[in-house]
């Protein structure tokens, strides 16, 4: 889609495709043709990319009441985000307590601006409505199309937000100085929306040329899982350490993060508090420093990302001549040669092949080996034990979208003519391949970490019980709630909106699961000593048990909508 | 590489479809299409982009539930008796619809094993096939890396592995190198003369001026003219006969005086 130049568009004179935009010096040669395009690039403003956003943003709403729905709900989430961050910035002023204010604002503008650098990284995806490759072809100057696309990405909910929660800030500085404290904390605050706009611009633009081949985007999506992952149980060990610091240090350590890029903005109101209004100039100097610093280093990036993403990725290890058939290829030694076999093989593989769902296991055994660890540092070591069985809750859930992972090419099994329950099952016992040794582990490792290894046994029946549950409610799911997964060139690109609609339904599995596995749960809790030995294969039945019947479910089930599976998970 | 064995006597048309009607959300995307392919027969669709030639294809082999009509292969209704009609049929699907994340052999050994081949004879097969289609037995690129080319290569060989009666291909000459092109047009006629019929959807006019003996023309999901290439020419070339059953706009007047 491409906005008609403002002039009108006599397009004879802006077409002009040999040239590239170019920074100063080499002007083209005046004449009479060229003239009229040279003052169309000037006149060329931000504006049109901010419309040209909001008409993309509206086109993908048009018709789409489920988007539309989404949406809303997404503005709604982010103005109770806003009122909060708002209530909670102000309250320091309101409380007149400065030394709360020292603290909160720089710390809380830090946490805001290390957001916008990973949320979109880890969890919402990059906005690609405005995909710089998308200019590519346009004679547009790097200056305009760097201007534009920042203020187009200002022009959006979440820079609104930031501004509106940190708008408190102005409000506490305000009331604790007067106006000029208020009006520096303003000044402040816009530059830390700048910042925060120009440093996930210029991350994610970075991260889209760094990850031109296949093979660095899935060695990126592990480690972002792996960040992913680690992130809560952080917080964890974060809030554990803040319990036993001291104040003092916590805001020295704030007056430090005052002076730099990341909490600058946020403390200048609070330096006119404290009569410091000399360092007001400094800060601003650090701040615009930074902001500088990355829009040059996002420009320097941004006519890389524009040439687009090379498609043809490392040739991996070619021609190894062992001998060996296709099938001994595809299959394991000890494999039996079956349609069985080939179908839990190709899972298999394409659990270790395909990014995405690597990802998720890689998500899965972090989460795994970090459960029982946290809730060992926790208050209550018992816990450990305790929390453990929530790894078999989480486990399923790779499974979910099963059919959105292989996308189209499950046109492949459809063609041939798979039974439904050979399918579900594969699938299951390729997923199991990977998780019951990881299950195993974490009873092994819960039992050692709170010091009770006689209950290694009865952790593992609860784990698998819950497993199990989990498994026959997820895979029903994974047939009757099969989604399309974009077929994306960038690690980090998601179709705009739809998401959490989409996960609900994994969500209301797991939990479901956790549920139906509720009686074995509470007696491996209240049973004590008894359950130690019966645990086991009482769980392991009653997680087998479940598993046939939800297996059963799901396999009829896709007998009876296996073209319909295929036509929800195959891209549009 | 192994052939089709001769077969003779094919009474039945190869495939079957009768009354096929596919809507997506509001647009009709094919509307009541009825066609027979004799066996034996080498089988053209032709038409324009978005005339509905895949989502016939698709409909027929059992990829996509028709709204109404009924699609027979071999004589087995795909719907009602679907083990029966898929196991004698081999199917190019469109664009990447293949397991990428596996190589090029082990692709191949998937396909023949979920067929129920014995493991020696889909060995043995992929071999060959690996070898005519210069492929590589060894290679262990993933098909997701492999060329456009290569990836037609690669689910030709897919379809081909199990020996089928019918090969139904969708688009089997889109973006493939002109050498490729003509290995691909040897192997498949060499499998019509061995008695197998083939059905495929192109709009690249000369291929199949060359190739069939049958031709249907579709556009906006109606079948517009079937029949034996001869008949459907009646002298004139297949390019001007398209052009007219489909219409269009072929020429241009003085508006790009500018260019």
């Amino acid at each position: 889609m491409v906005q008609p130049a403002p002039d009108g568009g006599r397009g004879e004179a802006t077409y002009n495709p040999g040239m590239r935009p170019r920074r100063g010096r080499r002007q083209p040669p005046p004449g009479p043709r060229l003239a009229p395009a040279r003052s169309t690039r000037q006149g060329l403003g931000v504006w049109p990319f901010v419309k040209l956003k909001l008409r993309i943003t509206a086109n993908g709403l048009r018709g789409r009441p489920a988007r539309v729905t989404l949406f809303v709900v997404g503005a709604f989430a982010a103005t109770v985000l806003a009122v909060l961050g708002y209530a909670g910035f102000a309250l320091p002023g309101l409380l007149g307590d400065e030394r709360a204010a020292g603290m909160l604002l720089p710390f809380g503008g830090a946490l805001l601006v290390l957001g916008w650098l990973f949320l979109p990284l880890l969890f919402f995806g990059v906005d690609e409505s405005l995909d710089p490759a998308r200019f590519a072809l346009l004679p547009l100057r790097r200056r305009t199309l760097i201007a534009g696309l920042g203020v187009a990405a200002l022009a959006g909910l979440p820079a609104l937000a930031t501004l509106t929660a940190t708008a408190g800030m102005v409000d506490t500085a305000a009331r604790l100085g007067g106006p000029l404290a208020g009006l520096a904390e303003a000044l402040g605050v816009t530059a830390g929306l700048l910042l925060c706009v120009t440093l996930s611009r210029a991350v994610t633009s970075a991260f889209a040329t760094a990850l031109r081949s296949r093979r660095a985007r899935d060695l990126a999506t592990i480690m972002l899982a792996v960040v992913a992952a680690s992130v809560g149980p952080l917080q964890l060990l974060l809030l554990g350490l803040l319990n036993r610091a001291d104040w003092d240090n916590v805001a020295a350590i704030a007056t430090v993060a005052g002076w730099t890029p990341l909490g600058a903005p946020y403390s200048m109101g609070l330096d006119v508090v404290a009569g410091r209004a000399w360092a007001v100039p400094i800060k601003l100097v650090i701040v615009l420093a930074a902001v500088g610093g990355l829009v040059w280093w996002w420009s320097r990036t941004l006519e890389q990302a524009m040439a687009g993403t090379a498609t043809s990725g490392g040739r991996g290890p070619a021609a190894r001549a062992d001998g060996r058939g296709p099938v001994d290829q595809l299959m394991f030694r000890w494999w039996p040669r079956t349609r069985f076999g080939a179908l839990v093989a190709r899972e298999t593989r394409y659990w270790w092949r395909e990014n995405r769902r690597r990802a998720g296991l890689v998500a899965l055994t972090m989460a795994g080996l970090f459960l029982p660890l946290t809730s060992a540092l926790g208050p209550v070591t018992g816990m450990a034990g305790g929390m453990a069985f929530l790894v078999g809750a989480i486990a399923p859930v790779a499974l979910s979208n099963q059919f959105g992972y292989d996308g189209s090419a499950y046109a492949t099994n459809l063609s041939i003519g798979i039974p439904g329950r050979l399918e579900i099952h594969s699938r299951a016992a390729a997923h199991a391949l990977f998780t019951v040794p990881l299950l195993v582990l974490v009873a092994v490792l819960a039992g050692a970490i709170s010091g009770q290894p006689a209950r290694i046994p009865a952790h593992l029946g609860t784990l698998f019980a819950v497993y199990g549950t989990g498994l026959a409610l997820m895979l029903p799911i994974s047939v009757r709630a099969a989604y399309a997964l974009p077929e994306s060139t960038g690690p980090f690109a998601v179709t705009s909106g739809g998401g959490l609609a989409k996960g609900l339904p994994s969500l209301a599995g797991m939990i479901g699961g956790l549920l139906g596995a509720l009686p074995v749960v509470l007696a491996g809790y209240l049973l004590g000593t008894a359950w130690t030995w019966a645990g086991l294969p009482i769980g392991l039945g009653y997680g087998a048990a479940a598993y046939l019947v939800g297996s059963g479910i799901a396999g009829d089930l896709l007998d009876r909508r296996m073209p319909e599976v295929l036509a929800a998970v195959t891209p549009r | 590489m192994t052939l089709p064995e001769q077969r003779t006597g094919q009474m039945a048309p190869a495939m079957s479809v009768r009354g096929l009607v596919k809507h997506f959300d509001t647009k009709l995307a094919v509307s009541g299409v009825d066609l027979d392919v004799p066996a034996g027969s080498f089988y053209g669709l032709l038409g324009p982009n978005g005339a509905g030639k895949t989502t016939t294809l698709s409909m027929a082999v059992g990829l996509l539930r028709p709204d109404a009509g009924q699609a027979f292969l071999l004589g087995y209704d795909v719907w009602q008796a679907p083990v029966q009609a898929k196991s004698l049929v081999g199917v190019l699907p469109e664009g990447s619809r293949m397991f990428d994340r596996l190589s090029g052999p082990e692709l191949l050994a998937y396909q023949g094993l979920l067929r129920g081949m014995p493991a020696a004879t889909v060995d043995q097969r992929s071999r060959d096939l690996l070898d005519v289609l210069e492929l590589g037995v060894d290679n262990r690129t993933l098909v997701v890396d492999y060329s456009a080319g290569m990836k037609k290569k690669i689910g030709l060989a897919c379809a081909l592995l199990h020996a089928p009666r019918l090969l139904v291909l969708d688009e089997p000459f889109e973006a493939v190198d002109p050498v490729s092109a003509a290995l691909i047009r040897d192997i498949l006629q060499r499998y019509v003369a061995g008695g197998g019929t083939v059905v495929f959807s192109s709009h690249v006019l000369e291929v199949v001026e060359r190739l069939c003996s049958h031709v249907a023309i579709m556009s906006d999901g109606v079948l517009r003219m079937h029949g034996a290439l001869d008949d459907v020419r009646a002298g004139r070339p297949l390019q001007d006969v398209f052009v007219q059953v489909v219409g269009g706009r072929v020429a241009t007047g003085s508006e790009l005086a500018w260019l």
